[in-house]
C-alpha cells in the first residue's frame, strides 16, 4: 500500500502542498481531483520521487520511499507524466520495452518479451507495434506510453492527467483499461484528472485537493456529492444518477446558486 | 495487419541499411587513411610516414571525442542543437591554456610537462562541467534557445578574454596570437597522443557500462527517473566524461565549433534511431570521415591555402543555420 | 509566446507614459530622463578630459598654453580625432541598435547579432583585394552594399520563422554573422591577409589619426535623421499591422531604418573596426528604466553609447599601459558580460 504522511512542498515562501496525509487503498483506482493550482500534480510528482518533499514522507508499505534505491522503487511504482517529450524516433514496441528497464537494463530476456507482448495486447496495440511514435495519433501515442508503464509490472501506477488532449473514444479506452488493470490484475492506480465525470464513473476512491490541502476524501459513492463538489470547484453542481452511472452537471450553473 | 507487415519489413530494412551504411563508411575511412598516409610520401618509412601516422592517430582520436561528446551531451540535455563546443567548453579550455602560459611562462609550462598540464586542465574542465550543470542545466524547464544564446555569447566573451590574456603574454605581437585557436592535426606530440589514448579508452569503458541508461534518458529526465534511472548521478558521470573528451579533442585538434552539431544530426538521420548502441559508432565513423576529407582537401586541393577550421566553420555553420531556419524554431 | 510577452511588456511600458495615470507619471518620467541625461553628460565631459590626457606621451597643459607646436599637434592630430571617433561610434552603434530592435521587434538584436558587422567586414575585404584602387570611399560603399543586402536577407529569414522566441532571433543572427565571418576568413586565407584582417577589424581606435577618420562624421546627419523619425520607429516597433493601421508607411520607414543602420555600420567598421554588443546593451538598459518611447529616450541612448565606448576605451588604455588593448576586446568583454546578465535576468521575471 502506498501512502503519504504529512507531506509538504514549498517553493521559497510559496506553499504548494501543505501537510497532506492520505492512505491510498490498494487494488483500487483513486482519482485526485480539484481546481487548478490545488497541488494535485505536485502530490503525484512527490509520490513518483520526481520532486523532493520539503517535509513529510511517502510510504511504500512500511518503508520510507525516499530511502529506497531508485531502481527498486521503479519496480514498485510506475509513473506516466502528462505530454511526455517526443524528440526521438522510436517504435511502439521499443517504447514499451523501456518498461522492462528496471529489471533488465535494456538487454531483454524471454520473460521481458512476454511482458511486453502482454502489455501491447492488453491495450490492443499489437498491430501498431512496429509503427513509429511520430507516425501514430496522439491517442495511440498516449496508449503506447501507458503500455510502457503497464509493462513495468508495478503494483502502483501514477498517472498525471492521462486524458489530456485525447478524443472521447481514446479517453474511454484508457479509463476502461485502467479499470481492468485494477479488477483483473489487482494493481493500485492513482491518477490526477480534471474531468470530474470520468472520476465519478471509473474510480473507487476520490481525493480532493484545494489550495494545497485535502478538502475531502473517501469512496466515490460518498464523495460525489453536490454540496462537496460545489465547495471544491465553487460551481453549482447537479448530479444525475442513471442506470449506467452518474453525470455531474456543472455546465449551466443556476443563477445565484454559487457566488 | 497489412500496415504492420509493411512497417515490419521497413524496420528490418532499416537495420540492414544501418549495417551497410556503417560498413561503407568504415571502408571509406580506411581508404582515406591510406591516402593520407601514403599519397606522395615516396614510401619514406623513417620520417614522413611515422609523422603522418601521428597525424592520423590525432584525427581518429579527435573525431571519436567530438562525436561521443556531442551525441551524449545532446542526450543529456535532450535536444539536437546544443553541443559542448557551443556551451563554451572549448573556449574555457583555450582560455585556461592561455592563462597557464601567462602565469607559468613557456619555461614553467615545460616544467609542468604534458601530463601535468593534461591533468590540471582536466580538473578545470570538470569544475566547468559542474558549474554548467548547477547553473544552467539544473533548471526545471530550460528554454533551449536561451541556453543556445547564452552559450554563443559566453563563447564570444571567453574568447575575448583569451585574446586579452594572449595580449598580456606578448603585447607587441598581438596579431600573431591565433596559433592556439585553430584546429590543426599537426600539433599533437607523442606524449599527448599517449595520454589521449589512455583517457579515451577509460571513458569508453566507463561509458559503455551505462549506455542502456542513456537510451532511457532519451525519453526525458522524468520518464527515465520513473524507470529507475538515477538521472542526477548519470548526468554528473557523463558530464565528467564529456569534460575529459572535450579536453582531449581540444588539445589534439583545437576548437571544432559547430562540427559536433553537424556530426550528431547526420548520425541521427543515417542511423534512423536514437539508440546509443547504433548512434555512437555511426557518429564516430562520420566524424572521422569528415575530418579525413577536410584534411585531404586542405593538403591536396587547396594546397594549404585554407585550414580545416575554416572549412568546418563554413560547411557546418551553413548547415546549422539551415537546420534552425528550416525547422522554423520548432526544435 | 515570447514575442507576445515582449509585446505586452513593451505596451505596458509605453502605457505608463503615453496614457496611463496620465500627466504626473509622464512628467515624472520625462524629469527622470532629463536628470539622468544631465548626469550622463557631466560624466561624459569628465571622461573626455581623461581621454585627452591619456596616452604614451603626456601632454603638459602648460605647453599648450604657451602654444608649443608639438603638444598642439599631438592634441589635434591624434587625441582629438580619436575622441571624436569614439563618441560618434558609440552614438552611432547605440542608435542603430535601437532602430534594428524596433524593426525586428526583438530586444536582443543589434548590428553584431544580425550579421551586419560581419557583412561590412566581408565587403571591405573584397574591396581591398579586388579593387585596391577604390580608396576609403569605395571600400565604404562596398561595405554599405554588403551590409544592406545581408540585412535584407536576415529580415527575410526572421520573417519566415513562425515561433519568434526572443532568444531564437539573435541566435540566428549570430550564426548568420559567423557564417559570413567564415566566408571572410576563407577568402582572407586565400589572399594571405588573415593576420592583418584580424588585426584591423578588431575595433581599434589607436589607428585613428587626422586624415584617416573623417568619414565618421557621416554619423552626425544619421543621428539627426533618426531623431526626426524617432516617433515613426517607435510605431514601427509595435508591429507591421499596428503600424499600418496607425497610417505609417511601414515599408518606407523600414527601408529607411535599414539604410541608416547600414551606413552607420559600414562607416564605423571602416574607420575603427567591428565593435560588438554596444548597440545591444545600451538600448536595453535604457528601455529597462525609461521605456521604449524613442522620442524621449533617444538622447539617453546616444549619450549612453558614447559613454560606454569611452569608458571601454579608457579601461583598454590603462590595463596594459603604455600599450593598449584594442577596444574591440574591452567592449566585447564588458558588453558581452552585460548581455549575458540581461539574458539571465530575462527568466527571473
Amino acid at each position: 500500500m502506498i501512502s503519504v504522511r504529512n507531506l509538504s512542498k514549498y517553493y521559497g515562501a510559496r506553499q504548494v502542498l501543505s501537510a497532506t496525509s492520505h492512505d491510498f487503498p490498494p487494488g483500487q483506482i483513486t482519482s485526485v481531483i480539484g481546481p487548478n493550482g490545488a497541488g494535485k500534480s505536485t502530490l503525484l510528482m512527490l509520490m513518483a520521487r520526481l520532486l523532493e518533499p520539503s517535509q513529510g514522507q511517502v510510504l511504500l508499505g512500511q518503508d520510507d520511499a525516499t530511502l529506497m534505491p531508485i531502481n527498486q522503487y521503479a519496480q514498485n511504482v510506475a509513473t506516466l507524466r502528462q505530454s511526455p517529450g517526443l524528440n526521438m524516433r522510436l517504435t511502439v514496441a521499443e517504447l514499451v520495452a523501456f518498461g522492462r528497464f528496471p529489471y533488465s537494463r535494456g538487454s531483454l530476456t524471454q520473460d521481458d518479451h512476454r511482458m511486453i507482448d502482454e502489455a501491447l495486447n492488453f491495450l490492443s496495440l499489437a498491430p501498431l507495434r512496429h509503427a513509429y511514435l511520430d507516425e501514430i495519433s496522439g491517442g495511440q501515442r498516449q496508449l503506447a506510453f501507458l503500455a510502457m508503464t503497464i509493462a513495468q509490472q508495478t503494483s502502483v501506477l501514477l498517472l498525471d492527467e492521462p486524458l489530456n488532449n485525447l478524443d472521447m473514444k481514446h479517453a474511454v479506452h484508457i479509463m476502461q483499461s485502467l479499470r481492468r488493470l485494477c479488477d483483473e490484475q489487482g494493481r493500485t492506480v492513482i491518477l490526477v484528472i480534471h474531468d470530474v465525470n470520468f472520476a465519478a464513473n471509473y474510480s473507487d476512491h476520490i481525493l480532493a485537493l484545494k489550495a494545497g490541502e485535502v478538502q475531502f476524501s473517501g469512496s466515490t459513492h460518498d464523495t460525489i456529492d453536490e454540496s462537496l463538489l460545489r465547495d471544491l470547484y465553487e460551481l453549482d453542481f447537479e448530479i444525475m444518477n442513471n442506470k449506467r452511472g452518474c453525470v455531474c452537471d456543472y455546465f449551466t450553473p443556476r443563477l445565484g446558486a454559487s457566488q | 495487419m497489412l500496415y504492420s507487415d509493411k512497417l515490419d519489413s521497413n524496420r528490418h530494412n532499416s537495420n540492414r541499411h544501418y549495417t551497410q551504411k556503417l560498413s561503407c563508411l568504415l571502408l571509406l575511412i580506411v581508404a582515406l587513411s591510406l591516402i593520407l598516409l601514403l599519397a606522395g610520401s615516396g614510401l619514406d618509412v623513417d620520417y614522413i610516414i611515422p609523422k603522418r601516422f601521428a597525424r592520423l592517430t590525432a584525427i581518429i582520436i579527435g573525431s571519436l571525442c567530438v562525436a561521443l561528446s556531442s551525441i551524449i551531451f545532446q542526450t543529456l540535455v535532450n535536444n539536437r542543437i546544443l553541443t559542448p563546443a557551443i556551451m563554451g567548453y572549448e573556449a574555457v579550455y583555450l582560455m585556461w591554456q592561455a592563462l597557464l602560459l601567462l602565469t607559468l611562462g613557456t619555461h614553467g609550462l615545460a616544467m609542468l610537462g604534458t601530463g601535468g598540464n593534461f591533468f590540471i586542465s582536466l580538473a578545470l574542465m570538470l569544475v566547468y562541467s559542474w558549474l554548467l550543470q548547477r547553473w544552467l542545466l539544473g533548471q526545471a524547464r530550460p528554454d533551449l534557445y536561451r541556453l543556445l544564446l547564452i552559450g554563443l555569447v559566453l563563447t564570444m566573451v571567453i574568447s575575448t578574454f583569451t585574446q586579452f590574456v594572449q595580449l598580456r603574454i606578448d603585447p607587441g605581437e598581438f596579431a600573431v596570437l591565433q596559433g592556439l585557436s585553430y584546429a590543426s592535426f599537426t600539433r599533437a606530440n607523442t606524449d599527448t597522443l599517449l595520454y589521449s589514448i589512455i583517457a579515451v579508452t577509460l571513458v569508453c569503458v566507463i561509458g559503455y557500462k551505462y549506455w542502456p541508461e542513456l537510451d532511457a534518458l532519451t525519453l526525458g529526465q522524468a520518464q527515465a527517473t520513473s524507470l529507475g534511472v538515477n538521472t542526477t548521478q548519470l548526468m554528473r558521470l557523463y558530464l565528467a566524461l564529456i569534460a575529459i573528451l572535450v579536453s582531449v579533442s581540444t588539445s589534439l585538434i583545437g576548437p571544432t565549433a559547430f562540427l559536433g552539431i553537424f556530426v550528431a544530426n547526420i548520425t541521427y538521420a543515417l542511423s534512423a534511431s536514437r539508440k546509443h548502441r547504433l548512434t555512437l559508432p555511426m557518429g564516430c565513423a562520420i566524424a572521422m570521415t569528415l575530418f579525413l576529407v577536410a584534411q585531404l582537401l586542405v593538403e591536396h586541393v587547396f594546397n594549404y591555402r585554407t585550414t580545416v577550421t575554416i572549412l568546418i566553420n563554413l560547411v557546418c555553420g551553413a548547415y546549422f543555420l539551415m537546420l534552425i531556419v528550416r525547422t522554423r524554431g520548432t526544435l | 509566446m515570447f514575442a507576445t510577452n515582449y509585446h505586452l511588456q513593451r505596451k505596458k511600458r509605453m502605457n505608463t507614459r503615453t496614457q496611463g495615470e496620465p500627466a504626473t507619471k509622464t512628467t515624472d518620467n520625462r524629469l527622470a530622463v532629463a536628470a539622468i541625461n544631465r548626469r550622463m553628460a557631466y560624466l561624459l565631459i569628465g571622461l573626455c578630459g581623461v581621454s585627452l590626457m591619456l596616452g604614451a606621451h603626456t601632454i603638459a597643459w602648460a605647453d599648450l598654453s604657451i602654444g608649443s607646436g608639438e603638444a598642439w599637434l599631438m592634441l589635434t592630430a591624434s587625441r582629438l580625432p580619436r575622441l571624436v571617433a569614439i563618441l560618434l561610434t558609440g552614438i552611432g552603434l547605440a542608435v542603430s541598435g535601437v532602430i534594428l530592435q524596433q524593426m525586428v521587434q526583438n530586444r536582443f538584436v543589434e548590428p553584431g547579432t544580425s550579421g551586419g558587422l560581419d557583412a561590412a567586414k566581408l565587403g571591405i575585404l573584397i574591396a581591398l583585394t579586388q579593387i585596391p584602387t577604390a580608396g576609403k570611399i569605395g571600400q565604404m560603399l562596398l561595405a554599405l552594399a554588403f551590409c544592406l543586402a545581408t540585412s535584407l536577407v536576415y529580415i527575410a529569414i526572421i520573417r519566415r520563422i513562425q515561433f519568434k522566441n526572443t532568444t531564437l532571433v539573435p541566435v540566428i543572427g549570430l550564426m548568420y554573422g559567423g557564417l559570413l565571418s567564415a566566408c571572410a576568413e576563407f577568402y582572407a586565407y586565400q589572399y594571405n591577409i588573415m593576420q592583418s584582417m584580424q588585426g584591423w577589424l578588431l575595433g581599434d581606435f589607436s589607428k585613428v589619426v587626422q586624415g584617416q577618420y573623417e568619414v565618421i562624421y557621416l554619423i552626425l546627419p544619421i543621428v539627426a535623421v533618426t531623431y526626426l523619425y524617432a516617433h515613426r520607429f517607435t510605431v514601427m516597433g509595435m508591429g507591421e499591422e499596428t503600424a499600418k493601421s496607425l497610417g505609417l508607411g511601414y515599408t518606407t520607414t523600414a527601408a529607411m531604418g535599414l539604410m541608416l543602420v547600414a551606413i552607420t555600420v559600414s562607416v564605423t567598421v571602416i574607420s575603427v573596426g567591428a565593435i560588438y554588443f554596444v548597440g545591444l546593451v545600451i538600448p536595453n538598459l535604457v528601455a529597462l528604466h525609461y521605456g521604449d518611447n524613442l522620442r524621449h529616450t533617444l538622447p539617453t541612448v546616444a549619450l549612453g553609447g558614447a559613454l560606454l565606448l569611452l569608458a571601454c576605451d579608457i579601461v583598454g588604455r590603462l590595463l596594459v599601459y603604455p600599450f593598449e588593448v584594442p577596444i574591440g576586446l574591452t567592449a566585447g568583454a564588458i558588453g558581452g558580460a552585460i548581455f549575458l546578465a540581461l539574458i539571465l535576468r530575462g527568466d527571473q521575471r
